[in-house]
């Protein structure tokens, strides 16, 4: 009989990605949230009785949130709840995977600069909740490096720049040779949540007064997914726009949700200023204003002097955000010319007696980039290398949840 | 959630989302079920429209014996195809194109392939038992996991089911005695006195099955025998309900071992919670009421770093 | 509480407090070095006679003093499998947690469910009748957790049991 899969969970801070190894896509995306009855968390004081078995998560939790309260075990990428997060891994495996763990190998990820307790908390979970045969947790990053690597032009290495843009959040996280750079990692307040803000805001300017409110949000969504694209320089855009408009706007139909009816709801400007807001930080935020080519500069800049050409020379784009048609061909476009034009300045400053060799800027765009982090962690597990690299149940019951510190891929202390 | 289901969730959800999508993907899934059963669902190279799902189940040929290919023709006799891979025991193949109306009933009735693969034992003894022949009928094992097993026996008045589990752990073994002491003891409840009559046992095996070779007999097996009586399986919709229930005993109870230990890590959280305020009491406040002055707005007030060129600072020092 | 309980607590807490009487202690083998005299057990004369509060066979608190620290070792009353193995866990559980309890030993002494380590400096740093106070509540504490775990324990399996069959009816 051949092994049974290992399985992937993804806990990210808005939606967790699940499924198992070897598939291209995760099985399951729910949001990461569980609903819990209203009336009493149920404390200490209450002991007579199953009460915790009674919650929900994902969208059944979203969609019971009248008659339960909805909870955010993670934020910022990081658990904060232990209980809600143990009991919605239980209902993860139990119930939407449907394996018994005992059989399994799982492997987790963590955020970038995850505190090594949360790890060992992780595996106290898994170990002696769930009994699971081995656990391995990675780094989101480094997966989101490893899922890079089906692209056509990837270097299939473990160096590398990941813009992972997310719903919540943006992060910039330099990596060598599967080493993430923590103090050079770099945040930027802006991701999905602020770009579908952005575009509701755009239609309602421009007076589609046909979009009943309670779908606004829905339907800037789906533009935003649907129609966006990158330009290549907004103001020239604009007089494109504005010179053929019959080309250039697209129409969009919707049905509203209440009483069926269906409009139709025209899609302008918001096409490529979507995106745009990575570029033009000051379109939305009026106290971040970094565009998102400097911040990768800046990233690459702090960072130890003998991996930047391996960090510009590799830049993963990872997460839903990232999806925009071009978003990558303009970022290397950019980013190239601010490195160029320091080359340039250094050449001229030094008079012409130091020629530097040009910095091959690449950023790398590939099909699975929505869930890079998941299908770079369905690669991995499929590797017989993983089987290696986990820890397993005999491990922990030997040497106890501080295993987890310490990563076999590099084997060192991680 | 406390009752698992019958159906697999999974299966249910990437089939229908196949089912419904507009124009046919390339598809290489694999997913598990409870107890070793592997699915892959695979679109047919040639044809994209055409969908392969392929089972691959350790105890196929077991069932085999005992009647499962019957009620697979009857299931999903439509869409059984011969397998195409030595490894699977099962494949069904579905044109994307030629679905029925209904995917939503098609996806779940194909998610409940493994269920009905593992009523065969069941099915069997309960027709056993209605042709009313003398003495016990054939003992049916079905070894659902490694070292794991169903035993399934017919008698003139009632039906045995006997599962033989593991707890791999110290912990799981103790936990897992609680809850078969109370499989048992539940019985005596007024409301549930019809239920099948539970006996439970560790270490050895129950009479029926104890003339068997190989049966592991230390403490870390359990064997719990059900006794099911005609009320249980004599009306058609009530056997369906019984089948789908008892298949999934074993996976229930190992669900609410670890359910139950989950429970206890948050209790024991809260409890280490509460012991570190009581030791954080021993710890003398830092003398902080001096310097932090809350503003009108709720904020807190702290001095400034004092600057050494300030000769307010320096007269206050001296 | 029962009756005899009361005693039993009031015993180890008088018991404590005489023994946390502790000086800070040089280590007279190796130069510069201050280590709790009663883990390193190197200089006998420093170490005092260590005590056994007992309630019965299956409670008792070890004492084991020494010019400058204090060993507490407790035995957590385990009645049957169930009760053993939730103390273990609950042990467990604790001592992973041993660096925000401070004064708690990772490792507990043979035969004994849970240590403590108390040293001159901890109670030069903590109110020492507040670590009485912790060391006491945390017994107490103990036992009825335990016993709560049980009940609720058997409440759940009693519910899942009943859910289950209730199915077939």
């Amino acid at each position: 009989m051949s092994k049974l899969p290992p399985v992937i969970i993804d806990n990210g801070t808005g939606y967790t990605k699940m499924g198992f190894a070897g598939n291209t896509d995760p099985q399951f995306v729910i949001p990461t949230a569980i609903g819990l009855p209203n009336q009493s968390r149920y404390g200490i004081a209450s002991k007579r009785g199953i009460e915790d078995l009674d919650f929900h998560i994902g969208d059944e939790a979203v969609a019971n949130s009248k008659t339960y309260g909805l909870n955010y075990p993670i934020r910022h990428g990081q658990i904060e709840n232990w209980d809600h997060m143990e009991r919605y891994w239980e209902q993860s495996i139990f119930k939407y995977m449907r394996c018994e763990p005992e059989d399994h190998y799982f492997l987790l990820t963590e955020p970038p600069l995850n505190a090594p307790e949360n790890r060992e908390q992780m595996a106290e979970i898994f170990f002696e909740s769930f009994n699971v045969q081995g656990l391995y947790i990675a780094v989101q990053a480094v997966l989101a490096l490893a899922a890079s690597w089906t692209a056509k032009n990837s270097q299939q290495t473990l160096t590398g720049t990941v813009i992972d843009s997310g719903d919540g959040v943006t992060h910039v996280i330099p990596v060598a040779e599967g080493y993430v750079l923590g103090s050079s990692i770099k945040h930027i307040p802006i991701a999905g949540r602020d770009i579908t803000a952005f575009v509701q805001q755009l239609l309602r300017d421009h007076g589609e007064t046909s979009i009943p409110p309670e779908d606004s949000l829905d339907i800037a969504r789906r533009i935003k997914e649907n129609y966006s694209y990158t330009s290549h320089d907004m103001a020239k855009e604009f007089l494109k726009y504005d010179a053929d408009p019959v080309k250039y706007y697209k129409s969009f139909d919707a049905t509203n949700s209440i009483n069926q009816q269906t409009y139709t709801v025209d899609v302008g400007y918001e096409r490529f200023l979507a995106p745009e807001v990575f570029f033009n930080p000051e379109l939305v935020s009026s106290d971040f204003l970094t565009p998102l080519p400097e911040v990768v500069d800046n990233c690459i800049q702090t960072s130890p002097i003998d991996t930047r050409r391996g960090l510009y020379n590799n830049i993963v784009l990872s997460g839903g955000s990232t999806m925009f048609k071009d978003f990558g061909k303009r970022l290397q476009r950019d980013i190239k010319r601010i490195v160029d034009g320091r080359i340039k300045k250094s050449e001229e400053l030094s008079g012409g007696r130091l020629q530097a060799k040009p910095i091959d800027v690449n950023v790398i765009a590939h099909k699975k980039q929505r869930h890079a982090v998941w299908f770079g962690g369905s690669i991995m597990a499929c590797t017989d290398q993983f089987y290696q690299f986990s820890h397993t149940k005999a491990e922990y019951e030997e040497h106890g949840p501080s295993i987890c510190r310490h990563n076999r891929v590099f084997e060192s202390l991680a | 959630m406390i009752l698992l289901e019958p159906h697999s969730f999974v299966l249910e959800e990437t089939l229908l989302s196949r089912f419904t999508s507009e124009k046919p993907e390339v598809v290489d899934i694999k997913l598990v079920d409870f107890d070793n059963v592997i699915y892959h669902l695979q679109s047919s190279p040639e044809q994209r429209s055409l969908l392969t799902l392929s089972v691959e189940m350790t105890y196929f040929n077991e069932v085999l014996a005992y009647g499962a290919e019957e009620i697979l023709a009857r299931e999903y006799g439509d869409y059984m195809v011969p397998p195409t891979n030595s490894q699977h025991n099962i494949s069904l193949q579905f044109d994307l194109e030629k679905l029925p109306e209904d995917k939503a009933a098609l996806a779940k009735h194909v998610s409940l392939l493994k269920r009905n693969v593992l009523a065969s034992p069941f099915l069997r003894a309960f027709e056993y038992w209605e042709s009313q022949q003398e003495g016990a009928g054939p003992l049916m094992a079905t070894h659902y996991r490694e070292n794991e097993a169903i035993y399934v026996q017919a008698q003139q008045d009632r039906v045995t089911v006997i599962f033989s589990t593991l707890f791999k752990e110290e912990v799981d073994r103790v936990l897992g005695k609680v809850f078969l002491q109370e499989f048992v003891d539940a019985r005596r409840l007024a409301s549930i006195q019809n239920a099948p009559q539970v006996v439970y046992s560790s270490r050895e095996a129950p009479l029926e099955i104890r003339h068997l070779p190989g049966l592991r007999q230390d403490e870390s097996v359990g064997y719990v025998s059900f006794v099911l009586f005609p009320r249980h399986f004599a009306d058609p919709e009530a056997r369906e309900k019984t089948i789908s229930q008892i298949q999934l005993f074993r996976d229930y109870l190992h669900y609410h071992i670890k359910c139950a230990k989950a429970y206890m890590h948050s209790r024991m959280r809260t409890r280490v919670k509460e012991f570190l305020k009581v030791i954080n009491r021993a710890k003398p406040d830092r003398v902080t009421s001096m310097s932090e002055k809350r503003t009108a707005t709720g904020r807190y007030f702290r001095p400034q770093f004092r600057q050494s060129g300030s000769p307010q600072q320096v007269e206050g020092e001296w | 509480m029962s009756n005899t309980l009361r005693p039993y607590l009031n015993a180890v807490r008088s018991t404590l407090t005489a023994a946390l009487c502790l000086d800070n202690f040089a280590s007279q083998i190796v130069e510069k070095h201050n280590v709790p005299e009663v883990e390193a057990g190197n200089s006998k004369e420093v170490l005092l006679n260590p005590l056994i509060v007992s309630r019965n066979e299956n409670e008792q608190v070890l004492i084991e003093s020494s010019v400058n620290s204090v060993r507490i070792s407790i035995k957590i009353k385990q009645a049957d499998d169930i009760e053993r193995i939730l103390a273990h866990q609950f042990t467990r559980f604790l001592m992973l947690r041993a660096e925000n309890f401070v004064i708690l030993r990772r490792v507990p002494i043979k035969g004994y469910d849970i240590s403590f380590l108390v040293t001159n400096f901890h109670t030069e740093q903590m109110y020492k009748h507040k670590l009485v106070d912790f060391i006491i509540e945390f017994m107490e504490e103990v036992d009825k957790e335990i016993s709560e775990m049980k009940l609720s324990l058997n409440a759940r399996a009693r519910i899942v049991a009943e859910t289950y069959l209730s199915q077939f009816v």
